[in-house]
């Protein structure tokens, strides 16, 4: 890993490497950790650092761009060069803007040492922790403990310079039936790996398996859902591509209005409805700045149920005479590979004080849903999605957990399941089997669609 | 951990290709990377490891895009370019002491940090053995010292990216000719793959792995009614070299996407409800890749993925039972030409081979590794492991899987001919499945209604649903040799954290009876 100092100074070097106009560089490294476990023993364990150094080069609005990994003098000479015979014989980019001058950019994480320097002997305590639990219960434990530690740099020949340091972590199990009758599921992702609580995870994940036991089946259709922080979280982040100020007034989102123009400025959703981007929050790491490296900031994408803000970049801004904005994030695990650390998620529904209990007994008759599992676009205008329940589905009667139930299959969008939410609860930091990050309160909807049964378990 | 100063001093970019270069007609690896495999076997040893193996990987991937869209207020297209490439080199160390796995990898390359980083792993072992339930027990393996490349005539590298612009620009240019289509893509990507394997076992092998992917994309925008539709040409995604491009006949698909996108944007929904299905081997290669290959993956199996990809509907009690109908024999195939999958040897050093999966609808082997095939009372593996980096951990992925071609009688005209009611699905669309993949959804790219035994117009909206058993059982013909067809996908996700592999399905146009269709938003 490398200093604020190292950086520059590697940045400023491969830059003096180039003879073109627009040179920009990002250099970025990282190190993880993890310990993967299963069957009620450790099945994989690994020590991970990489680097890289990514080149930018442009001349007459051509760019080329080469990425290596290599960092001494000679490696980053033969970079500059085949970024810049790229761009020698790259047609000019039409949307090619002039490169940012210096920039400021806010600090938006405090950075956890001892996440960033976690290995096997704080890891391994909170794997026993679980399995512990497990088989005290004759349950199967399988799961997941990482931290990642990265650094990143950016830099341009007109003065921008920004530097970033961050570190996350995550714990995630799910507990089975040896018979595979039943399983639950319980996950944590924490910017501080001393708040991560296997004992509260493990004892929930074996709660739930131990409750979901031999679940039956009822008819599908659409009931009132109360969908847990992180089955919320996986739904509602996805709607974030919607928000693109470009593809909404080239017709091409559910922002889109018909015949032209935008629905920015209509109550679209209910009341409590606030969706934000708080790169500021302790709670979830967020980058500095935008993918146009501006200087990052909050941003309120719903308010109270009234469409705010569309997201513009540098270059659809300058086109329409809008201030460009940043992403609204909630996409994915950033730079964990997948594995949960690091990156850009600064989604964030706004929630209330009411517990989940709470939630509950406001329904008469629904289910409460876990999480959901391979969620995937069926409609990219319309943002209809599709999925799985997973890991502990239960009917809700006269506002009691009373049976556990089959898993089913959903089909519904972001959009729609906002428009029907009927309450909302706590809001917490989850992350997704799949990656998305975003902090969101557990939510209660109507009419969500579920029209097949999964045999799953 | 990695220092400032190794950070600082790392080693130069041509060490990389230099370690990996060697004359063309050479059979055994190169010296350089012999001597760099044996650190780690012999710092493994000091340690007392029962087992060890080292992969040093140079990974390139080269991208040429290019996208056409008009320019806001004045409606004349513009063409933004996406050029570059990137380069990654390093090394992992696997060990196995105290009968537990350790593994630890670093971007450098030098004899010093491959004897830090083999101890790194082997710390890492040791305290993974404190909770380790029994020892790794591995399935024996020949030592092959050899090298081995993915068959080509031109490295698509040295192609220079003028051409590759062109070939693009072309395409892209052909989609737009229509003033209906709204935007057109099109996309180049390479990726090679060197990699030396050392193992305590006896192997040391160099291979090559070249891969060539392409896309075409073409969007079509109704505003009055609301209403935005895409269609895709994906040529199979090959491991090849740059000869293999002109078969991808970007030109003619261009012009029959053009057309099509413009077809879409009018097509009435499907009316849902149960229906005869004919895919067509650029779909059902998907729907074989989620509702055959991964459920045969003994880890899945086994509980081993259950925190993320799942377990699986099958299990070893399911060997010898049917699972599909007769007409249904899948095979795993590491060996077969221009497939993503195919290698001389997989990341635990076993060579490359077909193995029966499903026999005549009769499930019989689970795909495996070394680690996996005692479990199943297998002698051997099957060659099924692989890592995605030198930085990440093999573990098992499936080889590329085959539906084999039914009788050479059967034309897809004649399964079409046997159709009252049904649909023709084509390209690739949504995919999703359950953790024990059996309740799925997919949709395509592309729809054409079937009544009366002939192939009408386009319709739009159309999503299939069922339950993998019984699909598969209710499928009815498969055509011929002549229309089988291979077909890649390049973002499979398995394992925590995630690795993503390439993969290679092929089959013939197949019929399913009476599946559930539905009609999307």
């Amino acid at each position: 890993m490398f200093t604020r100092d190292e950086a520059q100074k590697l940045a400023q070097k491969a830059m003096g490497f180039s003879t073109f106009p627009e040179c920009q560089v990002t250099v970025s490294a990282s190190e993880q950790a993890y310990t993967r476990f299963a069957n009620n023993g450790i099945t994989t364990a690994s020590l991970a650092t990489r680097q890289s150094v990514s080149i930018t080069v442009t001349r007459d609005s051509r760019t080329g761009q080469y990425a290596a990994n290599d960092l001494d003098d000679a490696s980053l000479k033969e970079a500059v060069k085949k970024a810049e015979e790229l761009a020698a014989i790259a047609p000019p980019n039409s949307e090619r803007l002039a490169p940012l001058g210096a920039q400021q950019y806010p600090r938006t994480f405090d950075f956890d040492e001892r996440t960033a320097r976690a290995r096997a002997p704080e890891m391994i305590p909170h794997v026993k922790t679980i399995i512990d639990i497990a088989l005290k219960k004759k349950l199967i434990a399988a799961g997941l403990i990482e931290r990642q530690h990265n650094v990143v740099a950016v830099a341009n020949n007109t003065g921008l310079f920004g530097f970033h340091e961050s570190a996350d972590s995550q714990l995630t199990t799910t507990i089975r039936m040896a018979d595979g009758s039943s399983s639950g599921w319980a996950g944590q992702p924490s910017t501080k790996i001393a708040e991560l609580d296997s004992a509260r995870l493990g004892n929930t994940a074996s709660e739930k398996c131990a409750r979901w036991k031999n679940p039956q089946k009822i008819d599908p259709g659409n009931f009132t859902v109360v969908l847990e922080p992180t089955a919320a979280a996986d739904i509602v982040r996805l709607i974030a591509s919607g928000f693109s100020g470009r593809n909404t007034e080239e017709g091409r989102t559910f922002l889109s209005k018909r015949g032209g123009g935008t629905l920015v400025g209509e109550k679209l959703f209910p009341e409590f409805v606030t969706l934000r981007s708080d790169p500021f929050d302790p709670r979830q790491p967020s980058s500095p700045w935008t993918g146009d490296l501006l200087p990052t900031r909050a941003i309120t994408w719903v308010d109270k149920g009234v469409v705010k803000n569309l997201s513009y970049d540098r270059y659809w801004a300058t086109k329409t005479g809008k201030e460009p904005t940043p992403g609204p994030g909630g996409f994915g695990g950033g730079g964990g590979r997948g594995g949960g650390a690091g990156g850009a998620g600064s989604l964030q529904m706004d929630g209330n004080d009411d517990s989940l209990e709470t939630l509950i007994g406001s329904v008469e008759r629904g289910l409460l849903i876990t999480h959901f599992w391979y969620i995937r676009p069926v409609n990219t205008q319309t943002l209809q999605q599709t999925g799985l329940t997973r890991d502990g589905v239960f009917l809700i009667e006269n506002g009691k957990i009373t049976t556990p139930v089959m898993n089913f299959r959903f089909l519904e969008s972001p959009v729609r399941l906002l428009k029907n939410a009927k309450k909302i609860g706590q809001a917490i930091r989850v992350r997704g089997l799949e990656g998305g990050m975003m902090i969101a309160p557990a939510l209660v909807a109507s009419d969500f669609p579920l029209p097949s049964i999964s045999d799953a378990i | 951990m990695l220092n400032r100063r190794h950070f600082i001093a790392a080693t130069a970019a041509t060490f990389a290709g230099n370690l990996f270069a060697a004359p063309k007609d050479s059979t055994t690896p190169s010296p350089e990377l012999e001597k760099l495999g044996s650190v780690a076997l012999a710092e493994a040893k000091k340690y007392k490891a029962t087992y060890c193996d080292i992969r040093i990987v140079r990974l390139r991937d080269q991208r040429i895009g290019l996208r056409l869209s008009p320019d806001r207020g004045t409606g004349k297209t513009l063409s933004v370019p996406n050029v570059g490439e990137d380069s990654s080199f390093g090394f992992g160390v696997r060990v196995i002491v105290n009968g537990a796995w350790g593994f630890a990898s670093s971007p450098l390359v030098t004899k010093e940090e491959i004897a830090r980083v083999t101890g790194e792993a082997v710390i890492i072992a040791k305290a993974n053995a404190s909770i380790q339930p029994k020892p790794i027990e591995l399935a024996p393996v020949k030592a092959y010292r050899t090298r081995w490349e993915t068959p080509h005539e031109k490295d698509p590298f040295v192609v220079p990216v003028t051409e590759k612009l062109d070939l693009l620009r072309n395409a892209a240019e052909e989609i737009k000719k229509n003033n209906k289509v709204f935007g057109s893509t099109a996309s180049l990507n390479l990726r090679s793959e060197d990699k030396y394997f050392a193992s305590s076992e006896g192997s040391s092998i160099q291979q090559l792995i070249l891969q060539i992917y392409g896309n075409l994309d073409a969007t079509a925008v109704d505003r009055q009614a609301g209403i935005s539709r895409s269609r895709s040409y994906v040529p199979t995604q090959a491991s090849a070299g740059w000869e293999y491009v002109p078969e991808m006949n970007l030109g003619e698909n261009a012009q029959r996407i053009r057309e099509e996108v413009v077809e879409h944007l009018s097509a009435p929904p499907v009316k849902p409800g149960k229906k005869d299905l004919i895919l067509m081997p650029n779909h059902l290669m998907l729907t074989i890749h989620e509702s055959v290959a991964h459920p045969t993956e003994l880890d899945r199996a086994l509980g081993y993925e259950a925190n993320y990809a799942g377990t699986s509907y099958i299990t070893p009690a399911t060997i010898g039972k049917r699972i599909a109908s007769e007409h249904c024999t899948f095979v795993g195939d590491r060996t077969s030409p221009r497939a993503l999958g195919t290698v001389g040897y997989d990341d635990e050093g076993v060579k490359a081979s077909e193995f029966t999966i499903i026999d005549k609808g009769i499930f019989r082997n689970f795909q495996t590794t070394r680690e996996q095939a005692h479990l199943v009372g297998d002698k051997e593996s099957h060659g099924c492991s692989q890592a995605d980096s030198w930085a990440t951990v093999p573990f098992q992925r499936m080889p590329n899987v085959y539906l084999k071609p039914g009788s050479p009688d059967t034309s897809l005209e004649s399964m079409i001919a046997g159709i009252d009611d049904g649909v023709l699905i084509d390209g690739r669309g949504s995919y999703s499945i359950d953790q024990q993949r059996y309740n799925f959804q997919f949709g395509g790219d592309a729809f054409w209604e079937i009544k009366g035994g002939k192939k009408r117009g386009m319709i739009s909206s159309v999503a299939y649903q069922g339950r993998t058993p019984d699909f598969w059982q209710a499928c009815d013909a498969t055509a011929g040799p002549s229309y089988w067809r291979q077909y890649g996908t390049t973002g499979d996700a398995k394992g925590e954290p995630t690795q993503i592999n390439s993969i290679s399905h092929g089959c013939s146009p197949t019929r399913f009876r009476q599946i559930n269709v539905l009609v999307t938003d």
